[in-house]
């Protein structure tokens, strides 16, 4: 067939082709060169390419996706995210950093039920792995912040976990300190420090905090042999019996073992008089607009108003006491579990879900008893156990803890 | 500690409430209101807080009663369609009633009455009924029954009626003209076939079993209603409630009363009327003439919307997701107006609540539309 | 008549009688078979490869019985067995099936061509999905789809022993009609699902083993059918 079009094509046609295609590719290269010259005006420093190592088993398509325009992944701005993500000094006393509550030797999680913060001041909430969390449609336990930019920015002002006064107070903090002020100027140019700047960092160095290649990714990549048997007997439970899979999605377009939806399942429903709770957070939530976001955030990881979780955020009856549901891999090593870390180890949480959750006025209408055995409980969690990335397994085996004595000054 | 903060906060909000409603008087009437403060809400980064924009059990202050005329506004409550077998045999169906319940107890304030419309029980079992009763117990408010073919056409109604008296009646509240009507009478097909009670009490709870007659009021209540209306004045607002609906709209599934054009007559004269009723366990509106009709939701499932016949003015709610088991339920509040015409909130448990009000039906359409559906059903 | 005779008589009446029952009884416990096609009888020198009608059928030279065509040799082949079987039919099906053809092709042109928008108006009631959501289901049914397009367009995936694949005779998915399932399907002798036409060619044309019902290949190839024929109305029984 080929031979026979270009056959067709008599020669004086193909002359003029050659100098079409020699016209076109001269012209073209000219708009590619003021292209790039244009670009390198404006963001100066940025352009150098970030190439992701996506591991096995997450989707390379979703995560080009989800990097926003706005924030492009570049080497330098990652490297600078991941100094930030480390420093105590963006602290009030300069003893927290975000990893004290989110420990490499951890998963990027938490020991603690909850969240401890500067001079050991409790939190109500169990801090969730950093990894993959760029794949959440919105973050926090009650979705209260849409990107990981605007995530970033809430635990530096929180009273209860880096306890900064504001945010001017947190671009002040940083500015003090010479290396960050040129790297900021080196990066995002005329811009430098501020608060954005800070969080876009942050969130760039996140959204390399990747976490597959684990045993059950090779094994739904084909490798039969890459989970034990009792895993396999799990993974059908999960599909069936156990009802796993109606929150918990998995498909090889969304492999994060979540829906990203907020649901109700009684862990916080335990001993509230939740309407009357609910109707004093409403009156509080309304009593200064203009500190609407602050009152959020205080009432969220105070104890008793934290536990109506996604309401604080729509205020809508049907959100009482729903929170989002969590992703599971390198679930193994993140324990306590739930929002609140009530539940100290796997075992513990699928015999939760076994009783039905706790019944309460608003339970997600997903929730009943499952009737499992104790063997099945126990290839569940065989499952469970398998979706331990190689690396984050590593990290657990070798790296110590995070401190919390003070950044030296 | 924070929770004082919090306190000197409320305190302020409080005090400046006064403000805030006097701003929503000035918008208009209670719906444009709720219309305008949603614009404001959106403005003000996500605030809300007034009694329009609180779903069921979180009312803070009692705006809905700003009366531009004629008699008091008051609000009641509903609970409708639970169809309770036994505890032993299907305990979420009672659960799900005690929720409907919890919820009614929680509305603050409190309803002036609270209305069960119907198919209490799903056999019409001694059990199913007294349970029931024993849980209607618990509502705070007083309780107005109706009945349900479901609780009928075992004992044809002697327990019901031992239980909860009788399944017609009329009443006076705040200026308005209440009617329950037993409107799921059906004619004799049982004794031909040599039918025991519980045979015809099985044919009668299948929706679509087409072995039953079609549901009606019958001649002597007709008769009835008219000797009641006889004494009310044509100005009277009158508020009916009958389990089916008052108008033809499928007749495979009773979603129909056979004679409901000749009780629509009846009701024809009177300047203000609206028919609430249940069956049809969905979200559904229609307008006949001067009269307004109202579905109510289930507590225990949700039908399908019907093939044919669907009002024009029916905003279908979301089609429930079958893997939710409480999908498509709930209860709900009725603002009876000023003017006697009627708002309906129907607070769908998984959702937000869905507003059907009197301006939208009154203007057949044109304004104030509830939001549409954003899954159809098939 | 003596004695003897008598004996004589009544034992070749006894063995007579009793050889009836026995073939009775046997007749009786053989398993009602299905009907299956068996290879048409050649000089065993040439495959014979054989249409899923079970008549229409021809001999490939040159190629011995057991051996795998090529993708090639089995694309002629399939074309000569679908020319001879249309060659057989009425006008009318002949007609039909090559505007069923053209449907398909024109179908996909659109089908191509229009973008879906599952935005949702500020108006409307709230749903709980994302655009996430929407963008994962239509990614997940094109993967499916896809395999499924993979496998019909394959002998082996098939698991074919003779090289014939599903589009040779179905492009695009054409005359495999799955709105007109179920029906009686007078081959089988009982009623018949879309997955038994599948498995019914698979075993017959294609000469591969049937595979189960929840065979991730079966529910793939189903899912590639029905999107080739997106929009038809559903008419179970039609013949």
């Amino acid at each position: 067939m080929r031979r026979k079009r270009s056959n067709l094509i008599g020669s004086k046609s193909k002359l003029l082709v050659t100098k079409l295609s020699t016209f076109v590719f001269v012209i073209g290269l000219a708009v590619i060169v003021s292209f790039i010259s244009i670009n390198s005006e404006a963001t100066p420093l940025t352009t150098q390419e970030f190439k992701p190592q996506i591991p096995l088993g997450l989707p390379v398509d979703l995560w080009n996706e989800l990097i926003p325009p706005d924030n492009p992944m570049t080497a330098s701005k990652i490297a600078l995210g991941e100094k930030l993500f480390f420093d105590k000094r963006l602290s009030v006393d300069r003893t927290v950093s975000c990893a004290t509550c989110h420990d490499p030797a951890t998963a990027l999680a938490d020991i603690n039920a909850v969240g401890v913060g500067i001079e050991n001041k409790k939190g109500a909430r169990n801090s969730p792995t950093v990894l993959n969390t760029m794949f959440n449609e919105l973050q926090f336990w009650d979705g209260r912040a849409p990107t990981l930019e605007e995530q970033a920015k809430l635990p530096l002002i929180n009273p209860i976990e880096m306890g900064m006064p504001d945010h001017k107070a947190v671009v002040a903090r940083v500015q003090e300190i010479p290396e960050y002020q040129k790297e900021f100027v080196s990066i995002f140019g005329k811009e430098g420090v501020t608060i954005d700047t800070i969080a876009k960092a942050i969130a760039s160095f996140e959204r390399t905090q990747l976490s597959g290649n684990s045993p059950f990714d090779r094994f739904i990549g084909g490798d039969k042999t890459a989970i034990p048997e009792a895993a396999k007997r799990g993974w059908e439970l999960f599909n069936g019996k156990a009802r796993c899979i109606s929150c918990h999605t998995f498909n090889k377009s969304s492999p994060f073992f979540s829906d990203f939806k907020f649901h109700d399942i009684g862990v916080a429903a335990k001993d509230q008089n939740f309407s009357s709770l609910a109707r004093r957070a409403r009156q509080l939530l309304a009593a200064d607009p203009k500190r609407a976001t602050q009152i959020l955030e205080e009432l969220a990881l105070s104890p008793g108003f934290s536990e109506l979780g996604r309401y604080l955020v729509t205020k809508q009856p049907k959100d009482i006491g729903a929170f989002k549901t969590s992703m599971l891999r390198d679930i193994e090593l993140t324990a306590p579990y739930m929002h609140n870390g009530s539940e100290k180890t796997l075992m513990d949480v699928v015999v939760f879900y076994n009783k039905g959750g706790e019944i309460n006025p608003n339970l997600d209408g997903g929730m009943r008893p499952l009737k499992l055995t104790d063997p099945e409980i126990a290839d569940l969690v065989e499952l469970l156990k398998t979706f331990t990335s190689d690396e984050s397994r590593r990290k657990a085996q070798n790296l110590k803890p995070q401190t919390r004595a003070p950044f030296p000054q | 500690m924070i929770p004082l903060k919090w306190e000197k906060r409320l305190q302020e909000y409080l005090q400046n409430r006064e403000l805030w409603i006097k701003e929503l008087y000035k918008a208009g009437s209670f719906w444009e209101g709720r219309r305008k403060f949603l614009k404001m809400a959106a403005m003000a980064a996500g605030v809300a807080a007034t009694n329009s924009l609180l779903p069921h059990s979180f009312q803070l202050v009692d705006i809905v009663n700003a009366a531009p005329q004629g008699q008091q506004p008051f609000t009641f409550a509903y609970i409708s369609d639970s169809h309770l077998y036994e505890k032993t045999l299907n305990e979420r169906f009672v659960r799900q009633l005690e929720r409907a319940v919890a919820d009614i107890n929680a509305l603050d304030p409190q309803p002036d009455f609270v209305l069960y419309g119907g198919d209490l029980a799903q056999l019409a079992q001694p059990g199913e009924l007294k349970l029931g009763a024993q849980i209607l117990k618990q509502v705070r408010a007083p309780i107005r029954m109706m009945v349900g073919e479901h609780d009928w056409f075992l004992d044809l109604g002697d327990l019901w009626k031992e239980l909860f008296g009788k399944p017609y009646y009329s009443f006076d509240h705040k200026g308005v003209h209440f009617i329950t009507l037993m409107s799921v009478n059906e004619k004799d097909f049982w004794t031909a076939k040599n039918l025991s009670p519980m045979q015809r009490m099985q044919i009668v709870s299948g929706l679509d079993d087409g072995r039953q007659s079609s549901f009606e009021v019958g001649e002597e209540e007709r008769e009835w209603l008219a000797r009641d209306l006889a004494n009310v004045s044509k100005t009277t607002p009158i508020v009916v409630f009958s389990h089916s609906p008052l108008y033809k709209l499928y007749k495979p599934w009773n979603f129909w009363t056979d004679d409901a054009e000749q009780v629509q007559a009846l009701l024809k004269p009177f300047q203000t009327v609206t028919v609430i009723h249940g069956h049809t366990h969905q979200v559904l509106s229609n307008r006949i003439d001067n009269i307004h009709f109202h579905g109510m939701l289930s507590t225990a499932w949700p039908w399908p919307y019907a093939p044919q016949g669907l009002p024009k003015l029916t905003m279908q709610m979301n089609r429930p997701d079958p893997f939710n088991q409480t999908e498509g339920l709930g209860d709900g509040i009725i603002d009876v107006l000023g003017n006697g015409r009627v708002n309906k909130r129907y607070d769908l448990w998984n959702r937000n609540p869905l507003f059907v009000s009197a301006q939208y039906l009154d203007s057949n359409g044109a304004s104030d539309n509830p939001s549409k559906t954003a899954l159809p059903s098939y | 008549m003596n004695r003897l005779q008598w004996i004589k008589l009544s034992v070749i009446t006894l063995c007579a009688l009793s050889s009836i029952i026995f073939y009775q009884s046997v007749k009786a416990q053989e398993p009602v078979q299905l009907p299956t096609h068996a290879p048409v009888s050649s000089d065993g020198k040439n495959m014979v490869v054989q249409l899923c009608d079970g008549e229409t059928n021809m001999e490939v030279k040159g190629v011995k019985p057991g051996e795998r065509l090529s993708p090639d040799q089995a694309q002629i082949v399939s074309n000569q067995l679908m020319a001879q079987w249309l060659a057989k039919q009425p006008k009318e099906v002949t007609e039909a099936w090559m505007k069923e053809n053209l449907i398909v092709k024109n179908d996909q042109k659109a089908n191509a061509q229009t973008t879906s928008s599952n935005e949702q108006s500020a108006q409307d009631q709230p749903i709980d999905f994302t655009g996430r959501d929407y963008q994962m289901w239509k990614k997940e049914l094109e993967q499916e789809v896809s395999y499924g397009d993979q496998i019909f367009h394959s002998d082996s995936l098939l698991g074919s022993t003779n090289g014939v694949a599903c589009a040779m005779c179905h492009p695009h998915a054409a005359n495999t009609h799955p709105e007109t399932y179920p029906k009686f399907q007078i081959q089988l002798r009982r009623v018949a699902l879309l997955r038994d036409m599948i498995n019914w060619c698979i075993e017959n044309p294609s000469r591969g083993a049937k595979l189960h019902p929840d065979d991730p290949k079966m529910r793939a190839l189903e899912a590639y059918i029905m999107a080739q024929r997106k929009g038809t109305v559903m008419e179970p029984g039609k013949h």
